[in-house]
């Protein structure tokens, strides 16, 4: 494999990775929360988007709506449950709730969709991209459009409309928030749903890479996690710029070392940032 | 100016805080009227903030609250902050009052919808830099940047700009420079002759006496004496605790 062929490589993986990690960037920017149940939430809509495509013969394009409503819905209703824990920031509760609820979608998905390992093939996974020695799908090119379009749709609700203006008061002070007279339950559960949807529009571009199994989704935590450290809590050009510094990290690292390693070498990166710069890349969501 | 011949826009029952079982507020009656300027005053750990607090069910802490509050005829008293915000019941906390992070101009662009507002003042921003002449100069300063003055007024300016019905502000001179004391509480003054109903807390009570029409000394959570500026100037507790007077 050549070195532009790993620049390629990265660079999709680093979409991939960034879209992955985006309602997580907004969850713990917002609320100060981890949601543990998002690798779950993951899986839960790659297989929703495979079920709509294969059971219910919806094409890909009306499978991720589809993926993103039931995403919405289950981010909805997790923080609905536990809500009261949010406002008061217990996090140790959240985080063996959020656990929990994982677990119980892990369940719930196994029990509907099977334990065997399906592959969720869209129009746009079975094209092929070749562009003299290199080579990619229609699908890698269309997760880095995607996710280019999402962080920069994200990025401008964020900072320029009320609603994002809404979401950084709550960030950065939920008390004074409410004397604001906003919401902050309304707040904290717009943007659980959030995050349902877009871990499910990313499960829906990015799970046609690789086989779909109901157990997993701790690699995607993981990256999710590193990515949003690394990124700054809750910034999110450092999550975009830290889910491609992750993706051509991972991408070298395979090829010129181990891919076997690759995740035990993501933590040491981690470890690395954290000791070196505690803040990540770039700041907190608000100094964006 | 005031009018206490009318009904009170504001007025509280039976109001008490608890924090863990100990009573931090116990207020039989307060009531206050349209472009009246209150001053709540008392020593360090009185229960002034917690007053204002729990008049907006609000609190850093986490007291246990009852009691009714009554604003403009309306029982407020199952509704949560944010309701009472709504209802124009506006609050300016003691310190971390603005977003520091925020522009001044980002501070100042979250405003009451008209709905919400329900035919009350809506601020503009022109009446504000008008009212603020610093805070348009430094409309593109962060809020971390301003010194506490500016700070001061931009809490107040946030507040005008959710259409407020009563405004309570919880120790707006604390950490001030005497001449921003001065200004702070002036404006505070002009806002109650333009119309507002003002409810201020304030341990500077030298200040306060010269600018609030009615003063209430609380000790304990406990309401100790109440009147007009004047008559508080001659009580002795005011005089001799917060004034400096030897009366006897």
């Amino acid at each position: 494999m050549n070195f532009t062929e790993q620049v390629i490589n990265g660079l999709v993986l680093g979409h991939a990775y960034a879209l992955i990690a985006i309602g997580w960037t907004v969850l713990l920017g917002v609320a100060r929360l981890v949601n543990f149940g998002h690798g779950q939430m993951y899986m839960l809509g790659a297989f929703v988007t495979w079920f709509a495509m294969t059971g219910l013969n919806l094409p890909y394009l009306a499978a991720i709506p589809l993926a993103m409503i039931v995403g919405v819905g289950v981010g909805y209703m997790m923080q609905r449950t536990m809500l009261s824990l949010t406002i008061r920031q217990d996090l140790v509760s959240v985080m063996i709730v959020t656990l929990g609820f994982g677990y119980v979608i892990e369940g719930a998905a196994a029990l509907t969709f099977g334990s065997t390992g399906q592959i969720l093939d869209t129009p746009l996974s079975q094209k092929d991209i070749y562009w003299g020695d290199i080579w990619l799908t229609w699908q890698d090119l269309a997760i880095v459009i995607v996710t280019i379009v999402v962080f920069i749709s994200l990025k401008y609700v964020v900072e320029q409309s009320p609603v994002g203006r809404k979401v950084r008061m709550v960030a950065e002070d939920p008390k004074l928030a409410q004397l604001a007279g906003i919401s902050i339950k309304r707040v904290y559960l717009g943007v659980f749903a959030f995050e349902g949807a877009a871990v499910a529009l990313a499960a829906a571009m990015v799970a046609p890479r690789t086989p779909i199994l109901t157990s997993m989704g701790f690699e995607e935590v993981i990256i999710t996690f590193v990515v949003v450290v690394l990124g700054g809590i809750g910034s999110v050009t450092g999550s975009y710029l830290a889910g491609l510094g992750l993706g051509l990290f991972t991408a070298f690292f395979g090829a010129y070392v181990s891919s076997a390693y690759a995740t035990a070498a993501m933590f040491v990166v981690l470890i690395a940032v954290l000791v070196l710069r505690p803040g990540g890349m770039t700041q907190k969501m608000g100094g964006h | 100016m005031m009018d206490t011949a009318s009904s009170p826009i504001l007025e509280i029952e039976g109001l008490t805080a608890d924090y863990n079982g100990n009573r931090a507020l116990d207020i039989d009656h307060l009531a206050l009227y349209e472009q009246q300027l209150l001053g709540v005053v008392g020593a360090n750990g009185a229960g002034k903030s917690t007053l204002v607090g729990a008049i907006l069910n609000w609190s850093r802490g986490a007291p246990r609250v009852s009691g009714r509050v009554v604003l403009d005829g309306e029982d407020l008293s199952r509704l949560d902050t944010t309701q009472r915000v709504k209802k124009g019941l506006l609050l300016i906390p003691e310190s971390q009052l603005i977003f520091h992070s925020m522009s001044v101009a980002e501070n100042l662009a979250h405003h009451a919808s008209e709905a919400d507002a329900g035919g009350r003042h809506i601020y503009s921003l022109d009446d504000i830099y008008d009212l603020f002449p610093n805070l348009a100069e430094r409309r593109a300063h962060l809020g971390a940047q301003l010194s506490g003055g500016e700070r001061q007024m931009l809490g107040i300016a946030r507040a005008l700009r959710l259409a407020p019905r009563v405004l309570l502000l919880d120790e707006p001179s604390i950490g001030l420079a005497p001449k921003l004391v001065s200004t702070v509480l002036t404006t505070i003054r002009q806002l109650a002759d333009n119309g507002l109903a003002v409810l201020l807390i304030e341990q500077n009570v030298k200040a306060a006496i010269e600018v609030v029409d009615r003063m209430t000394l609380i000790e304990r959570g406990r309401i100790l004496a109440e009147g007009s500026a004047a008559e508080m100037r001659d009580d002795p507790r005011i005089a001799e605790s917060y004034l400096g007077v030897q009366t006897r």
